[in-house]
């Protein structure tokens, strides 16, 4: 019998410095929160091996400076990535400003084969704090105007909403790398890339 | 949905358990076992989580919290023992991991507990589906889940795959031979290479190089000349005594880089090395890698474990150990005995025979020769073949047997050559080779082809086959030695030029590369080993004054510099005192910078007010707009929407403006006033706005008096100084004592600098603000008004007066730049090094006024990431602003290129390449296989800062001061050696996991902070050296 392909997923992970790109990969990875991270130079990444549909998969998970000026260094670490993840802290308007200009240097720098199908998921992090300034409602125009990309608020620090968010994201990147068709689409429990699972996911975390 | 649907979701979840459930059954039979993390363990698992919770009555059960089956599980342990045992496992296991609450336990997918004994150092969490796992482990699954179709009614919908009377009786069935395996803990091959971390690379290092520690400096020449004759004798020894000790441990099993293709003990061989008649019983064993096949030959005494106690020392063993790749071998020469089972000797390209391999009798040779032939396909072969495709006898039945001669128990001892034939590159010998072919009347043109000519000269000494056993060569025998003799010495002298070629060519890029990062003079290190002691610097240290740079510089690079000392010497080597400088110009010097540093800081902070009050407006707005938006749906009032897009701080200055312009007209004023307050204060929410109506309703019966009052006072400004004050540190957060000194000094500052601000209209706003600190108070508001007016008020009169009545003074670009860059140092400061001791708040703000000053300074630099860990280090040792700063501003001369701005690192990049191709060719050749520049990303962040995130405090300390001094010494690219350095100290794991770029990325992160600082440096020193004499020998 053929044995299981292995299948390795890149997923880069942007957003303005501080909003917790570190944070919830770490998060995600370790299910560990710390606040003693410093500002990421360079990059780094983690892998975590997860099952999506009935494929064994090795999320190998790029964490990145956040500064835009290091962006210059994205083209040896983006390429080749599977799916990426922006995020922005709802607590601060400008990292939500900014997401525009961080999918396009992706774009750019990445270069993918097809820009307008690469799968992006979106996450508003830091849903544990208060005051909000970035409402889901706008969040969510914003995804819908990217091509209905995923959106998810999270809260590294309480957990909230990562574990689903990344597979949401490993999903996405193995669609991305295969477009096979799998038995456990079906599964009632998988998280549906619509807007209507995105106001169930948010139910649970939206503070306000 | 229909019930159609429904039965074909149910038949697809019954067929991938079936599919599982083969696929783990042909595992258990292939393989012998079946490992209890296996893919497809986990994939079984998830398919019965899939049937178990399609209908299950969550909400009835009370499960809905929960998207796993555990909660069912823990439910069902009331009834059934079975469930109960596993339940109980469960929450076992879940208590022993303190991350996990026990709610969502199957919710992750990670590295198990359960193999605890493993080497895996992360390996505290649970893995997915744990009950069904631990079921399936226990054999207690198919059990739990009979229980289950049998209570179906209790927990399933009707309709439900479980309460199905086919599929839930299938269900449970098709897991009872699952259930009955065993399945095992133990690490396998396909596991063992997922993944290590760093931990782990560095245990296994330890264990296999007890026996050889490789020299961590390699000289270049030997290794050169190690690449120019791969394949002569001594040289494959060395390698092998090098690599054989760790290749012991990993590489004589099968694993996911080598397949294991033949494996035979008690093989005799007489190690070269030996210097024993004996020969020595050993495993020998094939191995197939991507790119060769190796055989290696381990004696039994480093077999048999190493607790043997009658070898008193097993190092010996490991140099009598062979491994020969089988590209450098040319020949295989079989002797066969009747006696023994027949010896085997390989022949590499260069003439020289292996030692002979003696197999025990039993077809071990045949089974060894047969492996051998089956791992060269499909890019070599033997020739000749080894089995010998019959086609003459019977056209149509094509029978396979083997060499006639080649059985054993045939009666004459016969030998055998086959030529080891890479279809790859053989068609180049054949055209060279096809003349003395020819001369060779007897071979048939198809074998030809395929014959190298140096193959005759062994032929002719033994039986020689081809493939129609047609030819004997006797006739040609002569001729065809001396053709050989001729190529081979044409081969030699060819592979000579092209060494000495070779030799040039290196020689030519050290010259043109890298003369220039190394200093000519040799400065030596005698005497400095012990570095700049007190004893020392007291020798040196004359009165106050320092004269003797040299000295200090070597002694620096040779031996660091006592802690103590550091405080005095740094900026001796940062360059910021003069060697020679008095006691009394030092002095002077760190007046003048203190001076500079104040009034350059007193600068920003008052920017930095502005920029505060900006955000708060901003942030206020954005929250207005969230409140409006979830409160009154998604439009926002057109009233409020216009505040909102008015900006504040434009609307002061027109208001100042109109003032300047008629002072007198009171009612105007008092209108605008009232909207200049209601604009600041709507802001706040809808909960305060009564408050702030009932403020703004008091204020006009109190203005026109204040009004009167209006007159230029500095006097009246010192006054109203103290509230200033308290406003503006709330503002800024910062302690009292330098706010103090700085405003005062700042107030000064407007006043005398920009002398056209209007004085009667900046006293006047003072005072203003603090008859309405003075109004709330007595109305006894909440606090968090007056901090709001006081917020409001400072920023206003002091830093946009100027702004608007002077035109210009910061300009909207420049707020907006140091607006940006005060977020970005306010963010990262707070995350520097905050788990170092030193970093308390009162320091983080010293090292964030150091790091806005030098921003302030350098506004087309502007803040980058990495600067403050750079200032953090220096702020450690001076713990004094003002000093700090200017000793940075020395550092980033040489930094700033670093940064993103800079070429600096695309140098180091090209520098570290070259480097590393000359003084380590085998690393050399791994990153060249792997690709291109990017591999040196891993470098980034060591260049950019210095190494200070790779090491601790106290070892960055120690390295920075050597590479200030090195500048001096011996190298202003010490960097580079230290990079070198850190590579070769982990170059055996890097190579012996043949690491690509993300292995390393992630090998040397993980390393952060766990490197051995002295001996980095004693390295770097030594490659510098090394590089030195090179150049130096031209």
């Amino acid at each position: 019998m053929a044995t299981r392909k292995k299948v390795l997923l890149k997923v880069i992970i942007l957003g303005d410095s501080g909003v917790g790109k570190t944070s919830l990969m770490n998060q995600y990875v370790n299910k560990k929160f710390s606040n003693q991270y410093k500002a990421t130079i360079g990059a780094d990444f983690l892998t975590k091996e997860v099952i999506v549909d009935d494929r064994i998969v090795t999320l190998q998970i790029w964490d990145t400076a956040g500064q835009e000026r290091f962006q210059s260094l994205g083209v040896a670490f983006y390429r080749g990535a599977d799916c990426c993840v922006l995020v922005f802290d709802v607590t601060a308007p400008n990292t939500f400003k900014s997401l525009d200009s961080w999918r396009d240097e992706f774009l750019i720098q990445a270069s993918p084969r097809e820009p307008t199908d690469f799968p992006f998921v979106l996450l508003g992090n830091k849903v544990d704090l208060e005051p909000r300034a970035i409402s889901t409602k706008r969040a969510q125009q914003w995804c819908l105007s990217k091509n209905n990309i995923p959106y998810f608020e999270t809260s590294a620090k309480e957990a909230l909403n990562v574990e689903q968010a990344f597979q949401s994201i490993a999903r996405n990147a193995l669609t991305q790398q295969s477009q096979s068709v799998d038995l456990y689409n079906e599964f009632p429990d998988q998280i549906k890339l619509t807007n209507t699972t995105n106001r169930n996911s948010n139910g649970d975390s939206c503070a306000c | 949905m229909t019930s159609i649907q429904d039965n074909d979701y149910k038949a697809k979840l019954i067929a991938s358990v079936k599919k599982e459930v083969k696929q783990v059954m042909e595992e258990s039979v292939t393989k012998k076992f079946v490992h209890e993390e296996s893919g497809s363990v986990t994939s079984l698992c998830g398919a019965v989580e899939a049937c178990l919770s399609q209908g299950l009555r969550r909400r009835a059960l009370g499960l809905f919290k929960t998207s796993s089956t555990t909660a069912l599980l823990h439910k069902i342990a009331k009834h059934s023992s079975e469930a109960a045992l596993i339940s109980k496992k469960v929450i076992d296991l879940e208590n022993l991991d303190p991350n996990r609450r026990s709610s969502s336990s199957s919710d992750s997918t990670t590295k198990p507990v359960l193999m605890k004994n493993l080497s895996f150092q992360n390996v505290n969490l649970l893995p997915k589906y744990l009950w069904i796992r631990l079921a399936l482990f226990e054999k207690q699954l198919s059990r739990i889940i009979d229980y289950l179709v049998t209570n179906a009614s209790r927990y399933y919908d009707k309709d439900a795959l479980v309460a199905d009377p086919d599929y839930g009786s299938i269900l449970s069935s098709l897991l009872v031979g699952p259930c009955a395996l065993d399945y095992s803990r133990t690490k396998t091959a396909d596991h063992f290479w997922t993944d290590p971390p760093a931990d782990e690379l560095l245990q296994r290092h330890r264990i296999s190089s007890s026996h050889s520690t490789p020299p961590p400096v390699r000289r270049p020449i030997p290794n050169f000349r190690r690449s120019l004759n791969t394949s002569s004798d001594e040289s494959t020894n060395r390698c092998q005594t090098q690599h054989l000790a760790k290749d012991y441990v990993e590489s004589l099993h099968q694993n996911s880089r080598a397949t294991l293709l033949f494996g035979k003990n008690n093989v005799l061989v007489t190690p070269p090395k030996a210097g024993q008649i004996e020969p020595m019983p050993g495993y020998l064993s094939l191995h197939q890698t991507a790119n060769c096949l190796t055989i290696k030959w381990t004696p039994n005494q480093l077999m048999n474990g190493f607790t043997e106690s009658d070898v008193p020392d097993k190092n010996i063993y490991w140099d009598y150990a062979i491994q020969v790749r089988l590209d450098e071998v040319v020949y295989v020469h079989c002797h066969q005995d009747v006696e023994t089972g027949g010896t085997v000797i390989l022949v590499g390209q260069d003439g020289v025979q292996r030692p002979p391999i003696h197999f025990p009798r039993g077809g071990h040779m045949l089974a060894f020769l047969n492996c051998l032939e089956t791992g060269l396909l499909p890019h070599g072969r033997l020739d000749p073949p080894l089995w010998l495709q019959q086609s003459y006898a019977t056209k149509n039945h094509k029978r396979k047997r083997p060499l006639p001669s080649l059985v054993e128990n045939e009666d004459e001892p016969k030998d055998f050559v086959f030529r080891i034939v890479d279809s790859s590159n053989h068609k180049e010998i054949s055209v060279k080779r096809h003349d003395l072919m020819n001369r060779n009347g007897h071979m048939v043109t198809k074998v030809r082809a395929q014959l190298g000519s140096s193959s005759t000269s062994s032929e002719s000494s033994t039986k020689s086959f081809s493939i129609e056993q047609s030819c004997t060569i006797n006739d040609g025998s002569n001729v065809c030695i001396q053709a050989v003799c001729e190529s081979m010495k044409r081969q030699i002298i060819s592979r000579a030029f092209y060494g000495w070629l070779a030799y040039c060519r290196h020689l030519s890029t050290v010259r043109t590369h890298l003369s220039g990062l190394v200093h000519g003079t040799i400065i030596s290190g005698e005497n400095a080993k012990e570095g700049l002691s007190e004893e020392k610097w007291a020798e040196l240290f004359v009165e106050g004054v320092l004269n003797n740079p040299d000295e200090v510089y070597k002694l620096t690079y040779y031996g660091g510099v006592a802690h103590e000392l550091r405080k005095e010497v740094w900026p001796y080597l940062l360059g910021h005192y003069k060697f020679g400088s008095t006691v009394s110009q030092r002095e002077e010097l760190s007046e003048q910078t203190k001076q500079a540093y104040e009034t350059t800081m007193s600068e920003w902070l008052a920017v930095e007010a502005i920029v505060k009050q900006r955000d708060k407006e901003t942030q206020a707005n954005a929250i207005a707009k969230l409140s409006s938006e979830s409160t009154s749906g998604e439009q926002v009032p057109p009233q409020i929407q216009r505040d909102l897009s008015n900006d504040v701080f434009e609307d002061i200055s027109d208001y100042e403006f109109d003032s300047n312009e008629d002072l007198t007209d009171n009612e105007e004023k008092q209108k605008r006033m009232k909207k200049t307050e209601q604009n600041t204060v709507i802001y706040e929410g809808s909960d305060e706005e009564k408050q702030v109506n009932n403020e703004t309703d008091a204020l006009p019966d109190k203005l026109p008096q204040d009004d009167e009052e209006v007159n230029v006072d500095l006097e009246n400004l010192r006054l109203t100084n103290s509230v200033l004050e308290e406003a503006c540190s709330s503002t800024t957060e910062h302690n009292s004592q330098i706010e103090e000194t700085d405003l005062r000094r700042f107030v000064g500052n407007v006043i005398v600098t920009n002398p056209s601000v209007d004085m009667s209209n900046f006293s006047m706003e003072i005072r203003r603000k603090s008859s309405l600190v003075a109004l709330t108070e007595e109305n006894g508001q909440s606090l968090e008004c007056i901090e709001t007016h006081g917020l409001v008020s400072p920023a206003r009169s002091a830093c946009v007066s100027p702004a608007s009545s002077n035109g210009g003074v910061y300009s909207p670009e420049l707020l907006e730049t140091f607006g940006l860059n005060l977020h970005r140092i306010e963010k990262d400061v707070q995350r520097c090094d905050r788990n170092y001791w030193y970093f308390t708040c009162e320091n983080l703000d010293k090292l964030r006024n150091v790091m806005c000053t030098y921003v302030w300074e350098h506004l087309d630099i502007g803040y980058m990431q990495g600067m403050c860990d750079l200032v953090a280090p220096l702020l450690v040792i001076f713990n004094d602003e003002s000093l700090t700063y200017a000793c940075f501003c020395h550092l980033m001369e040489r930094m700033v290129e670093n940064f993103p701005n800079g070429n600096a690192m695309d140098c180091h990049f090209a520098n570290m390449r070259s480097l590393i191709q000359i003084l380590d060719s085998e690393m050399y050749e791994l990153m060249h296989s792997h690709g291109d520049y990017t591999h040196f990303y891993f470098c980034y962040r060591w260049f950019l800062l210095d190494f200070k995130r790779e090491l601790v405090y106290s070892d960055v300390f120690s390295i920075w001061e050597v590479i200030w001094a090195a500048q001096q010494v011996a190298s202003s690219h010490f960097v580079l050696f230290l990079a070198l350095a850190l590579l070769e100290i982990y170059r055996d794991i890097i190579l012996s996991n043949s690491m690509d770029f993300t292995d390393v990325i992630k090998f040397f992160n993980e390393m952060a902070e766990r490197h051995e600082a002295q001996a980095v440096l004693r390295i770097a020193r030594e490659l510098v050296l090394q590089l030195q004499l090179l150049i130096e020998n031209k």
